[in-house]
């Protein structure tokens, strides 16, 4: 296949197509829509952890200036998807979303009790303060160790045999008391937080009794759309969801939450468009987080350094009313070419909200635990890690004994290696001092599982020339719309100025939510098809005109070749070809269009599809005060062939960061006398800054996957950081000689 | 950016000054109180009636000069966002801890999320929307869109804001230096090094600010 | 937030008049930690005093000392040439501190007064002596991982948070005294007598009394330029409050330490001034066996608690950097 998308330069590649309204201020994000008449919600949240609500007194608050309604569970307007409430009451069963103000239960600290909606935001929030809630507390158990005896096999998996999250064991369970090296370890990672700069708001607006626009961040306004559209039951067309821009979300926004139905309904209690912006503390509580996992790895090799045998066991925490699974253990499985592997996967029921998936859900924790004990099992080995890896590297997929689609990990390694200067690094940890610090080199692997989605896409023409592309994919970051954008010039042949990408508003045509790195292998597969099928179209009319004679005589295109700088062009060398306006001038018509689905077909079943890459860290670690800083960074992916590269690395740069935040500083710490977090901020939730950053190389194999859709790309979002917490670690145990394998590493484990 | 380099000192023009000593004069006068107590004016056309006193005051945003009256609750923040529909400055954390609220008040990089909009009467404010003239972007604003430094782009106002102030106070001469005088404005993307390739280009290139 | 009177003095006298009206008012100058308290609801005057329109900006040299006005901002002070060429140890503390927007609006008489960063303290539903006397201490028995090993003597402590700043570290290091307005006219406190530690009444952080007014600060003239360094060790290279900190000042001469000056940030309710250390100094060459001798002999004073005990290891170790770097040996 040809390397149709292979600009490996940056001035070659596209600046992003929002660039404009992003840097100076006129981009909308949800919380900023002028609505007239518009009014301010704010949640009051529960302070315990568990028991029911036994009063609350609100008349304070309701009768404080600017207030307009106080809602709890005692007056909140029905919603009608959900059931009626039992009697006598009872907490929701296993699989439950939580419903907001249903009933008096309290199942997690920071549970919405009620809201308050006032004209004024100052109004609201202080009116807030003035509501008093009573609870009947019961016992809670939030404490991860003390209670994960009662971890336990999944209802959902239980329920389904075919589950991914089933146990798993090929060759010999017992085979790793032979392994003639071995290493067993425990690697914890702690409840971590996505916490995009933009915090979840919403304006909820009913246009009519059965009429509802929400300009909501999420991640996906088709399924909100949907969801809210089951929930308040109405047509789906009823429902309209703008989310045009979104401040980030990493996976916050996959689902629709609580505060999203609370809106919707204050909006509906106060007939006045409601506008609900979550606290920063808030979000700690109600958008999900990257579970506090356990994980204990027994892995095994020859002296030779052939690997035997692997065990995983990893352990997540979830709330008790929903199971949140997660790929912890799955990595393993096909990471590395091992005769003997068996996984297991539990789940630990906690009094605390449910978790969610979080950029390289599971595999970023589990990678982490994984790539830390191949360090360790190569170092007991005298090994170097790398020649570790590669001496196990798997040609074809060990865990469904199929062949990759495509593969391209080792030249990462190779291209990774050689820019990073790897051949540096000491085996003997601690050996190395630059500057009175304790230098490390460490690196791991990554790999994410290819995901793709049935999408749609229409493609318009105008009579100028210039073209529209929509679908309802998002972007809550990466870039969508630019590499949508360059997808659609390549196929058509126009510069990319003349292409327009619309998203994020419901009544575009259907596509997946942007998650699991599937955007570009679904939308822009549809994107593809689109413009494929309006290339088709206007092939078709120029043969037509060309036929008839009227191309303006010296041109014949009889064949339609194909499309270049907005022209139509035939077969012959001098060809000058017609221009896609003159094609529509001619034929009268003002626009052109066509609408696509594409879907991902039989490929699946024949190929096992991964991204796959690998990361090489500097650290420096000050000996005396154990603070460790990243000082360089090469990061390399195989990810199928780059659509736009400028956008690409600094997707790949950002998956970087957020490694680094896992690896070092990001910890949400709860006090479980009370099962509350302490860390609710961001001068206690640690995120990186500017100065925990060094220059990050990346580098991309670039080699078009031909198996996985017609531009042969995968996703990138989340290789970016799955592995790079490992890597970080690693460096750091090269550097000084311990092993952290509790996140994060801050100074007080390594003095 | 001229009118954002003017001399730091508060209440200096005599037009704002006249203005106050008119607004004190005309309050004292009404109420009775002393001199200084600016609780009063209570404006019959701001909608819902509370209990809550608002305060009249002169800001000059952007070059252009406003009289607003706020409860003093307010937020120089959400006087921008909520009342002026100057939503390209973000609320991010609303405590000072994440930077993306980052304005310049008299030409000096501010949290607007941590300052009560009365407490700014008669300075000079500047936001994101007020960098661009013409159409023309500033150049920190070209350099961003260049190097790619954003990607959800909600910090990226407050960065720009920051970034721009850091050139002028003298400190974006090494790498190290911008990472350490841009570290109050958080990023979850992960732009960082963009962001700080474009602010030491714009530094280098000379070009003003 | 709790609407308030917002009050905007002209002369220092005034304002003090203002603030004995009612003992719950308050001064504002930055904001910078005064609003966010008052957006939690933990600060809730009902008289807000806003004292940025008076005179109290100057930053001068007088006669043995640099005197700045409260009101001078934490940026300009650390760039001011005085007191980069004459108290560097200053300058180094304020520009670790904070952002560069919070150095922007942060005064020198706010940040002697802000308050401490203690989880418990920040969150109204959980107990905290500070906030609300005799609810109980929530990080005693909590997550403590960031609260201080040092106390008065061996009092058990009502409240084990730590004071946030990093000028008042340099500041205890530095021969400073606070010159406060009040009631009864003007006047001189120690720096070392500013800040109380927690014992009894931890809702009180400072020795104020009600009323009065921080109008300058004054640090006396030293021999200590090019001895000094402000080490801050912390779990981000930036923009993060420290886990320890050091402020560290010697008088060097003929290859002898013959003054020095050691005051420890993120160790106890106060700035820590290390007055003992400080003294086994004196007459000694220096060397990083020195350093580690007193450093490790003194620390045996300190008490952790369930989460927090590195800090002892840290504390000692960050003196040792921070002394070695001060004294100019690698």
């Amino acid at each position: 296949m040809k390397r149709q998308f292979a600009d490996n330069e940056l001035d070659t590649s596209l600046s992003r197509v929002d660039g404009n309204e992003k840097v100076s201020g006129a981009a909308t994000y949800s919380a900023e829509y002028a609505v007239p008449g518009l009014v301010h919600a704010v949640l009051v949240t529960s302070n315990i952890a568990k028991g029911s609500i036994t009063a609350i007194e609100s008349r304070e608050a309701e009768t404080a200036p600017g207030v307009l309604a106080v809602i709890s569970h005692l007056n909140a307007p029905a919603v009608p998807g959900w059931p009626a409430l039992k009697q006598p009451a009872e907490r929701a069963p296993v699989g439950t979303a939580f419903r907001v103000f249903y009933d008096a239960f309290i199942y997690f600290d920071g549970q919405p009790v009620a809201m308050v909606v006032a004209d004024t935001q100052e109004r609201a929030i202080h009116a807030a303060a003035l509501v008093r809630v009573t609870y009947q507390q019961e016992t809670h158990q939030t404490h991860f160790e003390r209670n994960v005896k009662s971890a336990g096999i999944p209802q959902n998996v239980q329920r389904s045999k075919n589950s991914p999250f089933q146990d798993y064991g090929r060759g010999d369970a017992d085979a790793i008391a032979e392994a003639e090296v071995r290493i067993e370890a425990e690697y914890t990672i702690p409840t971590q937080h996505h916490q995009p700069l933009e915090p979840h708001a919403i304006i909820a607006v009913w246009e009519a009794n059965d009429k509802l626009t929400v300009y909501d961040k999420n991640q996906g306004v088709k399924s909100a759309q949907g969801q809210l559209a089951q929930a308040f039951k109405l047509p789906r067309d009823n429902v309209q969801v703008v989310s045009k821009y979104i401040g980030g979300a990493f996976g916050s926004g996959i689902r629709v939450w609580p505060h999203t139905i609370a809106a919707v309904m204050a909006a509906k209690q106060v007939k006045r468009p409601v506008k609900l912006v979550l606290g920063r503390d808030q979000m700690f509580t109600s958008v999900g987080y990257r579970p506090y996992t356990a994980q204990k790895l027994r892995i095994g090799a020859s002296k030779d350094g052939r690997l035997h045998a692997m065990v995983h066991e990893g352990t997540g925490q979830t709330s008790m009313y929903e199971e949140h699974l997660e790929r912890t253990v799955l990595a393993t499985r096909a990471m590395y070419t091992c005769p003997n592997v068996s996984t297991r996967y539990r789940l630990l029921p906690l009094d605390v909200n449910t978790p969610t998936w979080m950029r390289g859900p599971g595999d970023a924790t589990g990678m982490f635990a994984l790539e830390s004990a191949m360090d360790e099992l190569a170092f007991a080995l005298k090994m170097d890690p790398l020649e570790f890896r590669l001496k196990n590297y798997a040609e074809t997929d060990p865990e469904r004994n199929l062949p990759w689609s495509a593969k391209s990990l080792r030249e990462c390694y190779k291209l990774g290696a050689e820019k990073f200067g790897w051949e540096n690094r000491q085996i003997e940890p601690a050996s190395i001092r630059r500057k009175g610090m304790l230098v490390g080199y460490g690196m791991a692997s990554s790999l994410y599982g290819f995901h793709r989605h049935p999408s749609k896409a229409r493609a318009v023409m105008r009579a100028d020339g210039s073209v529209t592309v929509q679908s309802a994919t998002m972007d809550i970051g990466p870039g969508t719309g630019t590499a949508m954008t360059r997808i659609a010039a390549k196929v058509l042949g126009l510069n990319a100025k003349k292409v327009k990408f619309e998203l994020g508003h419901s009544n575009l045509p259907d596509a997946p939510g942007q998650n699991g790195s599937a955007t570009i292998p679904s939308v822009g597969s549809a994107v593809h098809v689109a413009c494929e099928a309006l290339k088709s179209k206007l092939i078709a009319l120029a043969v037509k005109m060309s036929e008839a004679g009227k191309s303006g005589g010296q041109v014949v295109v009889t064949d339609g070749q194909g499309v270049r700088n907005g022209r139509v062009f035939g077969s012959g060398a001098d060809d000058e070809g017609v221009s896609f306006a003159d094609i529509l001038k001619y034929h009268k018509l003002n626009e052109l269009e066509a609408t696509e689905e594409s879907k991902p077909g039989p490929e699946r079943d024949q190929y096992s599809m991964f991204s796959f890459g690998c990361h090489f860290v500097e650290v420096h670690v000050n000996p005396l005060t154990g603070e460790v800083r990243v000082v360089r960074v090469v990061t390399c992916a195989d990810v199928g062939a780059i659509i736009n590269y400028k956008t690409a690395r600094s997707q790949s740069i950002g998956g970087v960061v957020g490694g680094i935040g896992m690896a070092l500083m990001e910890h949400s710490e709860m006090d479980h006398r009370f099962g509350r977090y302490v860390t609710t901020d961001f001068a206690s939730y640690h995120i990186p800054v500017h100065a925990d950053i060094p220059p990050i190389e990346v580098y991309y194999v670039d080699k078009p996957d031909v198996h996985v859709n017609p531009m042969g790309s995968k996703g990138l979002g989340e290789i970016a950081i799955v592995g790079v917490a490992g890597a970080v670690a690693n460096a750091v145990f090269n550097a000084t000689g311990k092993r952290i394998r509790t996140l994060p590493i801050t100074p007080d484990k390594l003095i | 950016m001229a009118n954002d380099q003017t001399n730091a000192s508060p209440d200096a023009s005599n037009e704002d000054r006249r203005f106050f000593l008119k607004q004190s004069i005309a309050i004292a006068g009404l109420s009775a109180v002393p001199t200084g107590l600016l609780q009063a004016a209570l404006e019959p056309d701001d909608g819902p009636v509370g209990n809550a006193v608002k305060i009249q005051l002169s800001l000059t945003i952007n070059g252009k000069r406003k009289r607003i009256s706020v409860d003093p609750r307010m937020s120089l923040l959400d006087l921008l966002r909520e009342n002026l529909g100057l939503t390209g400055i973000k609320k991010g954390c609303d405590f000072g801890q994440c930077g993306a609220c980052t304005v310049h008040i008299d030409g000096r990089r501010t949290l607007s999320c941590l300052t009560f909009a009365v407490m700014q009467h008669g300075r000079k404010v500047t936001t994101i929307e007020g960098l661009s003239h013409g159409g023309q972007l500033h150049p920190l604003q070209e350099a961003f869109i260049k190097h790619d430094g954003f990607q959800c782009g909600y910090c990226t106002p407050g960065q720009l804001m920051s970034g721009i102030a850091c050139i002028r106070e003298g400190y974006a001469d090494s790498p190290d230096e911008v990472r350490e005088y841009m570290s109050g404005n958080l990023c979850r993307c992960g732009a960082y090094p963009n962001i700080v390739d474009a602010i030491l280009e714009v530094k280098k290139e000379g070009l003003k600010v | 937030m709790k609407p308030f009177q917002y009050l905007r003095p002209k002369t220092v006298s005034e304002a003090v008049s203002m603030a004995l009206d009612n003992p719950e008012a308050q001064y504002i100058a930055g904001g910078t930690n005064l609003i966010d308290l008052m957006k939690r609801g933990i600060a809730s005057p009902p008289k807000l005093i806003d004292i940025n329109h008076l005179p109290l900006k100057k930053i001068e040299h007088r006669y043995d000392r640099i005197r700045i006005g409260a009101l001078a901002l934490n940026s300009d002070v650390a760039q001011h040439k005085l007191v980069k060429t004459r108290q560097p140890l200053l300058a180094e503390a304020l520009l670790a501190g904070a952002s560069g927007q919070i150095r922007n609006m942060a005064t020198v008489g706010g940040n002697l007064l802000q308050r401490t960063r203690c989880s418990y303290f920040y969150d109204v539903a959980l107990p905290c002596n500070k906030r609300k006397p005799g609810s109980g201490c929530g990080a005693e028995g909590g997550i403590n991982r960031t609260h201080a090993i040092f106390f008065n003597g061996s009092e058990v402590p009502s409240c084990i948070a730590v004071h946030p700043s990093d000028m008042c570290v340099a500041l205890a290091a530095l021969d400073t005294s606070v010159v406060v307005a009040g009631p009864a006219g003007e006047r001189r406190i120690l720096f070392k007598d500013l800040h109380r530690l927690s014992t009894k009444e931890p809702e009180m952080d400072t020795t104020l009394n009600p009323g009065e007014l921080i109008t300058s600060i004054e640090v006396l003239d030293n021999a200590f330029t090019g001895h000094s360094h402000y080490l801050k060790v912390r779990d981000r290279a930036s923009y993060a409050f420290a886990l320890v900190s050091v402020a560290a000042a010697l008088q060097m001469d003929g290859g002898k330490i013959w003054d020095a000056r050691l005051a420890l940030g993120g160790v106890a309710h106060k700035p820590w001034r290390y007055w003992a250390i400080e003294l086994m100094l004196r007459g000694q060459p220096p060397s990083e066996k020195l350093f580690r001798e007193v450093a490790e002999h003194e620390l045996q004073s300190a008490r952790a608690g369930e989460h927090n005990a590195y800090k002892i290891k840290l504390t000692a170790n960050a003196m040792i950097a921070a002394l070695k770097i001060a004294a100019g040996i690698s």
